[in-house]
This record gives structure tokens, C-alpha cells and sequence, in this order.
């Protein structure tokens, strides 16, 4: 690491990289952390974990008991053990004694993407409740039609403060928080839709997984879903250069017969991706027997599924070029996401939770996927898939881990309330 | 480990190569699968598994692999996975789901499914002869072109229309070869399907059951390998081998090597 120093004092090696080489060499020494504890209150199960994205100092936490408590991370509140653990309690506490507390499991908490003044909590009680953090009040809360699986806000948005909701219904749900109003629905999904994202290159597009094992790509500013992942739409890799790309999808076409979903050069066609037709009788069939949709509404009959069950986990990389899929088939893909064709990359997974949504992470520069693998949290590596790190220590099913780049912790939770810090020791 | 167990192995694979084409598959019992439990190459692995299917007396299938065998035989599962999609897509193989588990699939050489087609045809031919011809539309139009494992019914209507009028019958008559099967969220999407493959899938979920049964009721939950092998299952069809290699893809057994040998072990999740 000296040697590192000096190359970097003498111009060898460029700053980035040095401090990319840092970091992968921490992360690669992840382990269980011996010095710092964070001392829940919570009594049920953790659902959801979010570290703010302005400061990274304040972790959220959601738990099955309806309370929601945040942590400042960087700041202990007592030292124990001769000054050398440190403990970290939780600033406050919002639970069922609240007077508008949820009454049942809240499912996610994600904090205002702008600053730490509010946070958002959705809850299997059917509501939706805007927090202020400074004087723990509700300030808004919107009423859903069903559970509510999990909420979402856009870390890029400037022009909208819309909270996606994915619930039990099939419509996913956007709230305005500056009206207190809803501001449409998103309709496509064949059954519940267990999780929401927004994409992290757009703050118009949204990303959700069914319960019916498809996931879609919404352009918030249009009807209907414009892209629908297809498991057997398959490229090998990383995306070949565009020439070779025009070529491969003209004899695919060819060969299949089928009508091909254009991907390379129509990405936001506003069409979407219509039923599957052979080339020879298109027309007549489809327009006799159906009736007459909005071309933004063809999506809604492609079938395509991403999983052979339901969709548990949507992460998009920090880089915005791919996203990973886990589902209750126990399998975890990588989609590339300007192509929306699956990689390939096979994840060494056995089982993994089927009945309730995880949360996965990925690591800064996106060579790491952290994923809850029933009681351990596996770190893969992205483009071979091969499980790099394994991390032991709960007792019970982990439900979500968020990875803190600032200092290269990460955080699991699990079923039993606990949480642990794996820290570069 | 891997250099010493080199040569052999190669040379083994080489002589298989040979038995392979001169057509005589009896020698292939004999070699254990601790020496050959993984290959280089997934067409090779797939060759010789293919080439190391049992023999079965009761049903007449032609053979086929399932993809949790692959990923046992072969170190990277993800270049397993891209090898079949671009087998695949030059229709060497076709991939098939099916329905014993969530992410079962099976795998088989075009040329077998050809040849199973043929025989459920030749099976089915003194019934009716008037709907038969579905089953030459079905070969031509829809295998060749739709390389998926699943279809939809308006597709299906639609390449076999192009060999001729389609009507309900023919459709009902292919899912009563065993050709398609509906599929169970959808009613209007069908699994392509191995005809005549239920007995063997029956056999192959208990018999996965039994081996895990028979390992978790041991003390130390494993055994070796060599005496594993030479162990017969009651209740599945299929040989030993053919339900390790399954279920140490799957990651519910896993191998451990040992001075005295390979050892089988049950793994903890």
C-alpha cells in the first residue's frame, strides 16, 4: 500500500484508481465487525434497510412489530467493553404506541432522497405514511388498496416527488407527495407487484417486479410499460459493439420467425412490445379477435416472464447499466439493461426466500453482488457468478443488507431483529 | 489434484470418444465417476452423458440430460449456461422445462427428439388416420423454427397453419402424444415436452427423495463415493450416477476430497 502511496504522490498511478484499489481490497476483506453494534428496538422481523443518500450517516430501519427506528451510524451513542465497541442506539422509535403509527408489519422505510427531513413508510395496514423526522409526526399518509409490498422514490428526481408503491393490487400505485394526491397508476402486472425501483440513469423511468414473474420498465410520462425482460431473450456477455449486434438480431429474426422485439435502435418505441405474432398472419387474427387497445396499453398481453415465480429482489447498479433479478426459482439474473436482454451469468444460489421480498446490494464500482441467501449473506462476483465471500452470523432468515460505500460496511439484517456490521476489520 | 487425475481421465475420455462412434456404449458402466465426475467442455460433457444414460427396459426414451447434471460436470456454471444458449440457438439441442421443480430443465440432442417424435407417431399412427398429418406440420414448422420451450397458442395455430387447416383437434391431438403440455398459470401458453417421460420423471423425484433420505439418515450425513455408486435405488428407474450428478448440480449434495477418496456429503444451506 505504500508502494501504492509513493506511485500516486509520483503520478504513476492516477488517483481513481489508487482509490479503487483500496476499496476492492477492503471489500474483499469483509468480515463480521467485533466493534461496532447497532442495538435495535424493534421486536419483529427487519424488512428494510436504507442508509440516507445524502450524508450516508443515518441508517432507516423497518421492522414486522409496525416500528420504524433510525440509527446514526457514524456517531456512537455509548462505548462499551473499555471504550473499544461501540454502540449505537437508535435516535428514535415510531411504533404501534404512536398515535399514527402503523397498526400491522411495515415493509419499507426509504428516506426522502433530497434530505433526512422526511422518510416514508409503507405497511401491510394498507397505508402509506410521510414522516417528519425532526418532530416524528406523520405529515401525509395515502391509503392503498391492498399490502403494501414496497415504496420507492427517485434519488435523481428534480421535477417530481412521486413515491412508486407496489402493492397487492396489480396496478402500481405513483403518490404525489407536494398534492397528496395520487398521481396515476401503472396498470400491466397480472398480480401483485412485490418490488419497485426507480431506474438510476432516469428519473422518469420505473422498474417493477410481479408477483406473476415479470418485470416491467415504465416511462411514467406514457401509458403502459415500455419493455417487458423476457428470460429467454439471452445475449452472451457484455454487449457485443453495434455492427455485430444489427447482424446478430437480423438472423435471429430469420431464424426464429417470430416478431422481433427491435431492441437496438427503438428503445422507448412508444408501441411497447406487442403480442407474439409469426410474420405470415399478423394482421387479420389480431385485429378481428381483439378489441382496440391504446398502442400503450399492447404490453399488458406480452407474457414474457424474468422468473419462474415471483420477483423478490430489483437492484439496478450504481452505474446504471445493468440490473440484477432475484426470484422465489432460487435464480438471480443480470440484465442488461440498454439492451434488456439477460446475460447469462449464473449465480451459485440454492434456495433463497421465496415468500417475502429481499433487498440486494451491490458494491460501488459493481463488481459485487451482496445477496440474502436464507441465513447468509453471499457476495457474488457480477460477471462470473461465482460466490466470492460468505457472511455467517444470523441465526435466522436474512431479509435485506445495504451496502455502505462510504466506509465499506454492510449491514444484514434478519428475521430475529439483529443486526450485524461487517466492517473491514 | 486435478494433474494426476489428468492423464487418466484424458485418456479415458479419448477411449469413449472412440466407443461412442463405433456405437458399443457397454464399456461406459464400468467407469466410475469419481474419475470422470467433471469435463473441460459442455457439448463433450453433454455427449458423454448422453452417452452414459441407462438403459431402461420399460420405457422406450431416447436419452437426455438435465441441466443440473451440466452444472456439476463443468466448473463454470456460467459458461455452461452460455454454451447451451448458443447450442441452442444452431439447433444442436433443445431445452426443455420440466415439471418436477421449479428450475428443472432437461436437455436433448435435436437428432433424439426427432427420433421420439417418430416414435410416438409410429405409436399413435393406427388411430386416426385423418389428424395425423399434425404431427409432420409440428416437425417441420414448429420445432425448426421456435426454439423457445414454451409457446403460445395463437403462435402454435399459426406456424402449423402453414402446413395446413388447423383445427382444435390437432392441437388436443399433440397434447395427448405427450408433444405439449398446457401450462399452469397460463392457459393459453404450452411447455414443449418429452413424450413418454412421465414414468421416468416420477422416478426421478423420488429417487432424488430416497438418495437425500438415505444420506440424512446416516451418522455423519455422507459417504464415499465409491461405495455411493454401487448402490441401487428402489424406487427410481434411473442409476445412481445419473441422481449424483443431479443432485450435486443442484447444490443439495456436495463432494469433498478426501486421501481415501471422494466423499458425498449432504450440504447445509
Amino acid at each position: 500500500m505504500w508502494k501504492g502511496i509513493r506511485d500516486r504522490e509520483a503520478g504513476k498511478l492516477r488517483p481513481n484508481s489508487f482509490s479503487n484499489r483500496i476499496k476492492s481490497g477492503r471489500i474483499s476483506d469483509l468480515q463480521i465487525s467485533n466493534h461496532k453494534d447497532i442495538v435495535s428496538p424493534h421486536r419483529g422481523a427487519i424488512n428494510s434497510l436504507q442508509v440516507d443518500l445524502t450524508e450516508g450517516r443515518y441508517l432507516l430501519s423497518a421492522a414486522s412489530d409496525a416500528s420504524a427506528a433510525v440509527y446514526d451510524i457514524q456517531r456512537a451513542t455509548d462505548y462499551e467493553g473499555a471504550g473499544l465497541i461501540a454502540k449505537h442506539k437508535s435516535i428514535f422509535s415510531v411504533d404501534k404506541q404512536h398515535g399514527n403509527g402503523h397498526k400491522y408489519a411495515i415493509s419499507s422505510a426509504i428516506w426522502y432522497p433530497v434530505d433526512t427531513g422526511l422518510f416514508i413508510t409503507g405497511s401491510y395496514d394498507h397505508y402509506i405514511k410521510v414522516w417528519d423526522t425532526n418532530t416524528t409526526q406523520v405529515v401525509m399518509d395515502f391509503k392503498m388498496p391492498g399490502k403494501v409490498y414496497r415504496t420507492a422514490m427517485s434519488p435523481l428526481a428534480t421535477s417530481h416527488m412521486l413515491i412508486a408503491a407496489g402493492t397487492e393490487d396489480v396496478q402500481v400505485r405513483l403518490c404525489d407527495i407536494a398534492s397528496g394526491a395520487f398521481a396515476h397508476t401503472l396498470s400491466g402486472h397480472r398480480d401483485g407487484v412485490m418490488t419497485v425501483e426507480w431506474s438510476a440513469s432516469s428519473e422518469w423511468i420505473l422498474i417493477t417486479g410481479g408477483c406473476d414473474g415479470a418485470i416491467r420498465f415504465w416511462d411514467i410520462r406514457r401509458a403502459g410499460c415500455f419493455r417487458v425482460l423476457d428470460q429467454s431473450q439471452s445475449q452472451l456477455g457484455r454487449r457485443p459493439p453495434v455492427l455485430e449486434r444489427a447482424a446478430l438480431n437480423k438472423s435471429l429474426s430469420a431464424g426464429q420467425n417470430s416478431l422481433t422485439r427491435s431492441r437496438a435502435p427503438h428503445k422507448k418505441h412508444a408501441n411497447g412490445h406487442g403480442p407474439k405474432h409469426s410474420t405470415i398472419s399478423r394482421m387479420p387474427a389480431k385485429g378481428s379477435v381483439r378489441q382496440r387497445l391504446h398502442p400503450g396499453m399492447l404490453s399488458s398481453q406480452d407474457r414474457a416472464t424474468a422468473h419462474y415465480g415471483i420477483v423478490t429482489g430489483l437492484k439496478v447498479t450504481e452505474d446504471g447499466m445493468y440490473l440484477l433479478s432475484a426470484g422465489s426459482d432460487s435464480r438471480i439474473r443480470l440484465w442488461d439493461l440498454e439492451s434488456g436482454r439477460n446475460t447469462l451469468v449464473n449465480f451459485e444460489t440454492v434456495r433463497l426466500q421465496t415468500s417475502k421480498a429481499i433487498q440486494l446490494a451491490t458494491s460501488q464500482d459493481s463488481a459485487l453482488a451482496f445477496v440474502p441467501c436464507m441465513a447468509v449473506v453471499k457476495a457474488f462476483d457480477i460477471w462470473s457468478g461465482k460466490t466470492s465471500l460468505a457472511f455467517h452470523g444470523h441465526y435466522e432468515c436474512v431479509n435485506c443488507c445495504w451496502f455502505n460505500s462510504q466506509d465499506q460496511v454492510q449491514q444484514p439484517t434478519s428475521h430475529i431483529f439483529q443486526f450485524l456490521n461487517h466492517h473491514k476489520t | 489434484m486435478e494433474r494426476g487425475k489428468k492423464r487418466p481421465r484424458q485418456e479415458k475420455e479419448e477411449a469413449e470418444e472412440e466407443e461412442i462412434e463405433t456405437g458399443s456404449s457397454n464399456a461406459d458402466r464400468s467407469l466410475s465417476l469419481e474419475e470422470n465426475l467433471t469435463f473441460s467442455d459442455t457439448l463433450m460433457a453433454l455427449r458423454i452423458m448422453r452417452a452414459q444414460f441407462p438403459h431402461l427396459d420399460k420405457v422406450a426414451i431416447q436419452p437426455f440430460v438435465l441441466q443440473s447434471q451440466l452444472y456439476s460436470s463443468v466448473k463454470d456454471r456460467t459458461q455452461v449456461d452460455r454454451e447451451l444458449e448458443s447450442l441452442r440457438r444452431e439447433k444442436v439441442l433443445r431445452i426443455f422445462k420440466l415439471s418436477t421443480g421449479q428450475d428443472d430443465h432437461g436437455i436433448m440432442f435435436l437428432d433424439d427428439y426427432l427420433k421420439q417424435i417418430e416414435r410416438v407417431f409410429k405409436r399413435m399412427e393406427g388411430k386416426d388416420r385423418g389428424d395425423m398429418e399434425v404431427f409432420k406440420w409440428f416437425t417441420t414448422h414448429v420445432v425448426e423454427s421456435k426454439l423457445e420451450p414454451s409457446i403460445g397458442h395463437q403462435e402454435l395455430c399459426s406456424l402449423l397453419s402453414l402446413g395446413g387447416q388447423v383445427k382444435d383437434r390437432h392441437v388436443s391431438l399433440l397434447i395427448n402424444a405427450g408433444l405439449l403440455t398446457r401450462q399452469l398459470i397460463d392457459p393459453n401458453m404450452y411447455w414443449f415436452a418429452i413424450p413418454n417421460i412421465g414414468s421416468l420423471l416420477k422416478g426421478l423425484t423420488q429417487g432424488r427423495k430416497e438418495l437425500l433420505s438415505f444420506l440424512n439418515r446416516r451418522k455423519y450425513k455422507e459417504m464415499m463415493l465409491a461405495t455411493l455408486e454401487k448402490k441401487h435405488l428402489r424406487l427410481s428407474s434411473l442409476d445412481m450416477r445419473f441422481h449424483l450428478r443431479d443432485l450435486i448440480g443442484s447444490g443439495h449434495l456436495k463432494t469433498v476430497h478426501t486421501p481415501s477418496g471422494m466423499v458425498v456429503r449432504v450440504s447445509k444451506d
